[in-house]
């Protein structure tokens, strides 16, 4: 008897170039900003490592049946698709195109494939600037036309990437492919083995691979490693249309969804599907969601903070503050006649998770930070928009088991996406960053501001990981990670070097950023009400951030990109 | 990183260009365009030291069979001299020539 084995062509054996072609139809691809255009990184060879002419991104327009599309894909063998200044610019600065295509009426369908490790440590905060403007540019566009993502793997999407993956309208996967936030090997290294053994590879597949994932609720369609079969969800996806609900903007599903795990209890991925497929028919209020919350906590004020000294000190509020979980503080304040919610997370020793015991944005973090930010989106009428402040001092997302099991990727997509709605519609957004920025969090809390401040203050810094960690992955020694930032700004950790980048308005001099005085509060209160009425008369995306002259001379490739990829779109 | 560059007198003109490979673990990206004169620049970053010698037999190999008047760009990730010999067969099989 003979049995017909179906054929299929793999997707996941092309390369980037070979994916964008299989994506948009026969005959139409058109590479902009490509090999011979030699736009690659201005930071990998000064560092000894050999760069490539496209720096691992791909970005081919066409058609998808027969309508203007752009589909961009990240290079997994190039530095496991690891985004720095250029490769990421290159992907936020074709999505920037696509939304201006779509506001002069010209409906381009943008799709990427992510195939990365998040940000190129080697190029390190450039990589998180660039994350965070492709986030904005996803949130700007996604009212006008799915963003669909395709994870085929067998890297998979780590890092910021993974939060700009949980901002999609769309996700489609393969079995193989991974949707993690942080790494498996940075968790063994912030969290210890017996949290997470990162060469247990069944245990990683199971909790982060596409079959997972779709049953979760955090991927759309899941399709076998094949050509056609990713081509034709990718048709599915826009015939489908805009959801009329985003996945990373669900608060209340995903809230509730959290209120019913119990986290001192053991947690298996098969438990996570139960809970989901149940969950669907009981969606609690968010009033319900938040009183399970409000029962775990304690009357505790955790360990002092500079984020819990520096609400208190601007709202001059230490009582009647808004907690949604024991680690967020939102309080409604005014400076003068302006009104401002500002919102921090802090530490707590009773945090129902252990691994966001220390200030670490982590499930509840995330969400809650969605949900005081949607809170003031819903409250203000459209004319009186009042001003939200986040103050950062976040020395980490959380890393452990739960959280990638739970969808940290996501909770961290929720603060960003709330953020960058709250601009969006009017709302100043200013990120007053008085202690640690560090990576996922700070890409979920701050990195999605109109404005962005610091205080020049020691341990007030800006990275991407610890040092530990960045040896880890990147194998260098610490020492020889130090002698890298020297020469390059964007791999420093101090606030001084994050500041050459342009994206700070303003670096804060001579506060006491541990205990402020009168005076320290009086002149940041005036700072940060000068900014809310400047961004009042500003344009609401993040473009600002590349037109300061600390911009033009050391993010000179990210504006150039952008400048080729314009004079090449059409 | 080693940075490596040869010159070869050549005689067949090319009028495309070519670009094939990653600069990932064992492989290369090879960019070939057409010179303005009759002349071969090879441009080599490789992230393994100490082998020009390596390189510069492969490449008399190669202008021996395609005397090809072309700027030609490597950027190798540590490819075994079988794989950038097979890279840049590919390569010249884009030029059509």
């Amino acid at each position: 008897m003979m049995v017909n084995i179906p054929i299929k062509d793999s997707f996941i054996e092309l390369s980037a170039r070979e994916r964008v072609n299989s994506i948009l139809d026969p005959g139409t691809f058109r590479e902009v900003l490509g090999p011979f255009d030699r736009m690659e990184s201005p930071h990998l060879s000064i560092q000894g490592i050999v760069p490539q002419s496209d720096d691992g991104v791909v970005v081919g327009r066409g058609l998808i049946e027969g309508e203007s599309a752009v589909v961009i894909a990240i290079e997994g063998d190039f530095q496991g698709g690891g985004i720095g200044e250029v490769s990421g610019a290159k992907i936020a600065g074709a999505l920037e195109l696509v939304l201006r295509d779509h506001e002069n009426g010209v409906c381009t369908r943008p799709v990427m494939i992510l195939e990365t490790g998040g940000v190129r440590l080697q190029e390190g905060n450039y990589g998180l600037l660039a994350i965070a403007e492709i986030g904005a540019a996803i949130v700007a566009l996604r009212p006008y036309t799915p963003v669909v993502g395709i994870i085929a793997g067998m890297i998979g999407c780590f890092g910021g990437m993974s939060i700009c993956a949980g901002l999609c309208s769309h996700i489609i996967m393969t079995r193989q492919g991974r949707l993690e936030l942080n790494g498996p090997e940075v968790i063994e290294q912030e969290a210890g083995i017996l949290e997470f053994d990162s060469s247990n590879r069944q245990m990683i597949w199971e909790i982060a691979g596409g079959e997972q994932r779709y049953a979760t609720g955090f991927a759309d369609k899941l399709v076998d490693d094949d050509i056609k079969a990713i081509n034709s969800a990718v048709i599915d996806v826009f015939s489908e249309g805009i959801p009329t609900q985003y996945r990373s903007s669900s608060v209340d599903r995903y809230l509730s969804f959290l209120s019913q795990i119990d986290p001192t209890k053991p947690l298996n991925p098969r438990m996570i599907k139960e809970i989901w497929e149940n969950k669907q028919e009981d969606i609690k209020t968010i009033g319900e969601s938040f009183h399970h919350f409000k029962e775990q906590q304690v009357e505790s004020k955790g360990a002092l903070s500079r984020g819990r000294v520096w609400i208190e000190a601007l709202s001059g509020q230490s009582q009647s503050i808004i907690t949604a979980t024991s680690s967020v503080i939102c309080v409604d304040s005014m400076i003068n006649n302006e009104r401002v919610r500002y919102i921090s997370v802090v530490p707590s020793e009773n945090n129902r998770f252990p691994r966001a015991r220390q200030g670490e944005v982590g499930l509840d973090e995330g969400w809650a930070i969605a949900y005081f930010v949607q809170e003031a989106i819903r409250e203000d009428k459209a004319d009186d928009r009042r001003a939200i402040v986040a103050i950062v001092d976040v020395p980490s997302q959380a890393y452990g088991y739960r959280e990638e099991l739970l969808g940290i990727n996501l909770a961290c997509a929720a603060a960003a996406d709330a953020y960058a709605s709250a601009r969006l519609a009017g709302h100043p957004v200013i990120s007053l960053i008085v202690g640690n920025a560090i990576s996922g969090a700070f890409l979920a809390h701050g990195l999605q501001a109109n404005r962005l401040i610091a205080l020049d203050a020691p341990d007030v810094t800006v990275q991407v990981m610890s040092k530990e960690s960045a040896s880890r992955i990147t194998r260098r020694s610490i020492k020889e990670i130090e002698e890298t930032a020297k020469k390059i700004p964007a791999t420093a950790y101090d606030i001084q070097s994050f500041f050459q980048l342009g994206a700070l308005t303003e670096l804060v001099q001579g506060i006491n950023a541990d205990a402020p005085d009168k005076k320290d509060i009086q002149h940041v209160l005036e700072k940060v009400q000068s900014l809310i009425i400047e961004v009042r008369s500003s344009k609401r995306d993040l473009s600002n951030r590349l037109q300061s002259a600390e911009a033009g001379r050391y993010r000179f490739a990210s504006i150039r990109v952008r400048e080729l990829l314009a004079a090449q779109w059409n | 990183m080693e940075e490596i560059a040869f010159e070869y007198s050549a005689v067949k003109k090319i009028s495309k260009r070519s670009h094939v490979g990653v600069a990932g673990s064992g492989d290369l990206e090879i960019l070939i365009e057409p010179s303005d004169d009759l002349q071969a620049r090879i441009t080599i970053r490789t992230s393994v030291e100490g082998l020009k010698d390596v390189w510069k037999s492969i490449f008399d190999r190669f202008f021996y069979a395609n005397n090809i008047a072309a700027v030609i760009e490597i950027n190798d990730f540590g490819a075994t001299p079988g794989v950038i010999s097979l890279r840049l067969a590919q390569a010249v099989e884009v030029l059509e020539i």
